[in-house]
């Protein structure tokens, strides 16, 4: 058996040598819907790109012992057996287009917009190792969001990864596009423009979705500085998989040219059920939710991408969750919140309320907290939330009690809270800065101490 | 190099974590080490499985550009990692390189599976051991040699909670340590190695890191690699050595991602067949011997909030107590967010902490367990229509919650409070004063996130 395994190895590797061919052609003998399997490529690389001849694109996923098996990322026809596979010699990869600023990308280097693709453009990986931890410094500098909520509260700092979850229709991309258009009034601010970039990465969403994010970024002007990376939901789940990735490769050419960098990926629920399909159709043994054993690596290895760069550039990535009936419990959200820096947390209770956004302040974290925040505004900020935590806490158990009968401590409590619940509300693009926010709550925060 | 070494086979599949060889002797065995080189550089794969003279490897890094055909070089001794004097204030890769820019010279290294204790080695050693922060010391206290689990789902302050007992026990004690970051954070490692390094505290510790961005392989390693640094502390230097693992559940992950790429039947929620003796491997290890103690501190990761998990059963199976975090609590903005019911020791115990500390733990669970079913009833009918007795316990019980709050050295930056030390005499005191009802007409809030409350 093994000489049997052994003879046709070195017969095989003779035949390459001899012929001396770069470019293996091979057959489709499988067909498992963008799961293919390949005979005769003996010379293929892992993670190759291959041609699917006159029909479509895609790369190589595993290398078995007789055959390959091909991920389809491309066909513009069905796919049949017998189809003839060319490997290319090349790497399977990204386009990095500098003119993408502004347009609607895909994984192709496509415009979305004009589906014709850039001109001037370089390859880059679809992924590239995580950053070493000794090449990363401290997190520490803000990225004002403009929502006085989350800069006041639960900040956010240049290389963080905060999460955005919530159930749907709570505001969760109105969070993430608020921000976008907060760089561009920080970069208006500053005397050096043009160093901050945004990158929004759409998972699955249909093309109407993307198209009213264009358009409403467009109308703020918030397009000089902001790129969209998306798959829609008709490409791929191949594409799917990857387009979180080729989305951070862009970013980390940016970082690497010390910018600062803000990526919002909607949303990675999406995205790990592409995934979660893809391994199942590879035959992986499923685990918790029928998810792979390796769907926290998938995403864990994604975000860490998140980071401040020794080189003063950073990535600041905001990832959205969609939930279920308010759950942040279930397997794939604590496995990003375990990976994320904190997490802003949207209820539909206080959306209805119209305590908009829809925060819940008792479930929201940021593990960096004041480290973010300039020295005025962590003193005011860890006072109001001390103050507010304490009156949402107070205000369950004692909903019932008679207020005449409550202490005049614990009547303040519930005043000054409904104050500072009164003054977190904010409308969608109309952001704070932070003297703006510092006189909002100037008040409060005296008293809070 | 390559070509000077003998050529013991070739590559003949290859997937993301496992690289097939096919071996032309049959000296290899599990767990050594197979290299390949190219114009890439070197690639390392550990021999996991052995099918007739085909070879599963798990590849130490990603495998992308890698082609079938490629002669593999035997790297004899297995993974190795300095043993000696060497490793103190040295950062490590779970393969052994250093990384925190020092220069390692090597003068004598180890395998990183070799050392195993034997049932005569073993010491049972028992003087008390305090971290300052009050809930640990008060519902859950513990002794030299102890292996202490600290619990809790994702964001309720596992890391916290570690990085304050680092700051507490090691900074006090000046023991030699060991921080083995296995599947965490690189933004925490990177963090971490800079608050050692700032306060003059790396010289005394090593740390291994396998962080959340590494490949399973790598992950899975740092926990064997942390844990010769620490044997040679213990066997070698006899010294009391405190471990800290953040995060052990993160070990069984990676062990669960690299079974099911070897393509092994696994057992419920994904994870792998071996899960128990996997962990029973690296837990048995981390004892104490006449020579010498370990003390772990041992963050376990909880899935979907869910304690029930299997892995996390198999986990806390190895502990002498646990601290268990609570989203209920945390919600609540009650820190560190202990679920008292849950946390518990083995030295709480009338023998070991004493009878009237052993009283007062019992004497508090009783106030905390009648508030909680208050909390039901005044949710329906309000506070006052409870009797004299239980409106008593009501307003102790969350003057008790309160009370067991402390503001950490580590979180001063996100609070805005400086953190506090607090002695085991004084909480018992303070205890015993609340039950008592000395601070009855004391506002609640007054007791929130304070030391002692007697001067």
């Amino acid at each position: 058996m093994s000489e049997h395994i052994s003879n046709l190895v070195e017969s095989k590797l003779k035949k390459i040598k001899e012929e001396k061919n770069v470019f293996d052609t091979g057959k489709v003998i499988r067909l498992k819907d963008y799961i293919i399997e390949v005979s005769g490529l003996e010379n293929v690389a892992y993670y190759e790109k291959v041609t699917i001849r006159g029909k479509g694109m895609g790369y190589v996923n595993e290398i078995k012992e007789n055959s390959v098996i091909v991920a389809v990322v491309k066909e513009d026809k069905p796919i049949e057996i017998g189809d003839t596979v060319n490997t290319t010699g090349e790497r399977f990869r990204a386009i990095f287009a500098e003119e993408a600023l502004g347009r609607v990308t895909d994984l192709f280097g496509v415009d979305l917009l004009t589906g014709r693709a850039f001109e001037k453009f370089k390859y880059i990986d679809i992924e590239r190792p995580t950053v070493p931890i000794m090449d990363r410094t401290p997190v520490n500098r803000p990225m004002m969001t403009g929502i006085a909520g989350i800069d006041l509260i639960y900040p956010i700092g240049r290389g963080q990864r905060q999460l955005i979850i919530g159930d749907k229709k709570t505001g969760k991309t109105q969070i993430a596009l608020d921000t976008i258009v907060n760089q561009g009034q920080i970069m208006k601010e500053k005397s050096n423009k043009n160093d901050i970039i945004c990158i929004y990465i759409a998972v699955g969403k249909t093309k109407k979705e993307i198209k009213s994010i264009y358009n409403e970024l467009l109308r703020r002007n918030a397009l000089s500085y902001t790129m969209i990376v998306a798959a829609t939901n008709d490409d791929k789940t191949t594409v799917q998989s990857l387009i979180p990735y080729v989305g951070l490769s862009i970013a980390e050419e940016y970082m690497m040219q010390k910018k600062d960098v803000v990526v919002v990926i909607d949303d990675l629920k999406a995205h790990a059920q592409s995934y979660r399909e893809i391994s199942l159709i590879s035959n992986k043994a499923p685990g918790r939710e029928a998810y792979p054993a390796d769907i926290f690596f998938l995403h864990s290895r994604l975000l860490e991408k998140g980071c401040q760069h020794k080189c003063g550039g950073s990535i600041t990535i905001l990832p959205i969750v969609e939930t279920k009936g308010g759950d942040i419990t279930d397997y794939i959200s604590t496995n990003i919140i375990s990976i994320t820096d904190g997490q802003i947390v949207l209820s539909e209770k206080q959306f209805k309320k119209g305590q908009i956004p829809a925060i819940n302040y008792g479930v929201s974290v940021s593990r960096l907290g004041g480290a973010v925040q300039t020295e005025d505004m962590k003193k005011l900020g860890s006072g109001i939330r001390r103050e507010l935590l304490s009156y949402l806490e107070t205000k369950e158990v004692y909903e019932l009690a008679n207020m005449d009968e409550m202490s005049p401590e614990l009547r303040e409590k519930m005043r000054k809270g409904k104050l500072i619940e009164q003054a977190l509300r904010q409308n969608k693009f109309s952001p704070l800065t932070q003297d703006e926010i510092k006189e909002r709550f100037k008040m409060l925060g005296e008293d809070a101490k | 190099m390559a070509n000077e070494k003998e050529v013991i086979g070739r590559i003949i599949g290859i997937s993301e974590l496992n690289v097939k060889v096919l071996l032309f002797n049959e000296s290899v065995k599990l767990n050594d080490i197979l290299t390949y080189e190219d114009e890439d550089g070197i690639r390392k794969f550990e021999v996991v499985q052995i099918d007739n003279n085909v070879a599963s490897t798990v590849p130490f890094e990603r495998v992308i550009g890698l082609k079938k055909g490629g002669a593999v070089t035997l790297e004899k001794g297995g993974l190795q990692i300095e043993y000696s004097d060497a490793i103190l204030g040295k950062v490590f890769s779970p393969y052994g390189d250093v990384i925190n820019h020092k220069e390692l010279k090597s003068v004598k290294t180890r395998n990183v599976y070799d050392r195993k204790l034997s049932f005569k080695e073993l010491n049972i050693n028992n003087a008390p051991l305090w971290t300052g922060i009050k809930a640990l010391d008060f519902f859950a206290p513990l002794q030299k040699g102890f292996k202490m689990g600290l619990l809790g789902g994702a964001g309720v302050g596992k890391t916290v909670l570690i990085k304050e007992i680092i700051n507490n026990v090691y900074k006090r004690l000046k023991s030699n340590a060991v921080f083995i970051g296995v599947g965490e954070r690189s933004r925490e490692g990177q963090e971490l190695i800079e608050e050692m390094q700032e306060s003059d505290l790396l010289d005394k510790m090593s740390m291994v890191f396998g962080q959340m961005g590494e490949n399973p392989c790598s992950r899975s390693k740092a926990v064997y690699s942390g844990l010769t640094l620490a044997e040679y502390l213990r066997d070698e230097k006899e010294q009391d050595v405190l471990v800290f693992i953040d995060n052990i559940y993160r070990f069984i992950q990676a062990k669960s991602e690299i079974s099911t790429e070897m393509k092994r039947v696994p057992i419920e929620n994904g994870y792998p067949t071996s899960m128990v003796s996997d962990i029973t491997d690296v837990e048995e290890r981390i004892n104490s011997i006449d020579k010498g103690s370990i003390t772990s501190f041992q963050a376990i990761y909880i899935p979907a909030d869910d304690i029930t998990d299997e892995a996390v059963q198999a986990i806390t199976t190895h502990m002498d107590g646990q601290v268990v975090l609570d989203r209920k609590v945390a919600e609540k903005g009650i820190y560190p967010a202990i679920n008292v019911f849950k946390t518990t020791s083995k030295a709480v115990d009338a023998e070991v902490v004493g009878q009237k500390h052993y009283d007062l733990v019992q004497e508090t669970l009783r106030y905390l367990s009648r508030y909680e079913e208050l909390e039901e009833i005044i949710a329906v009918l309000g506070i006052d229509e409870l009797s004299e007795e239980d409106r008593m316990i009501f307003y102790r019980s969350r003057k008790l919650r309160n009370y067991f709050t402390q503001p950490m050295f580590v979180s001063e930056n996100y609070t805005g409070i400086k953190g506090v030390m607090v002695d085991i005499e004084d909480t018992l005191i303070d205890v015993e004063d609340i039950l008592n009802g000395k601070y009855d007409d004391v506002d609640e809030s007054k007791l929130l996130f304070r030391g002692t409350l007697h001067e």
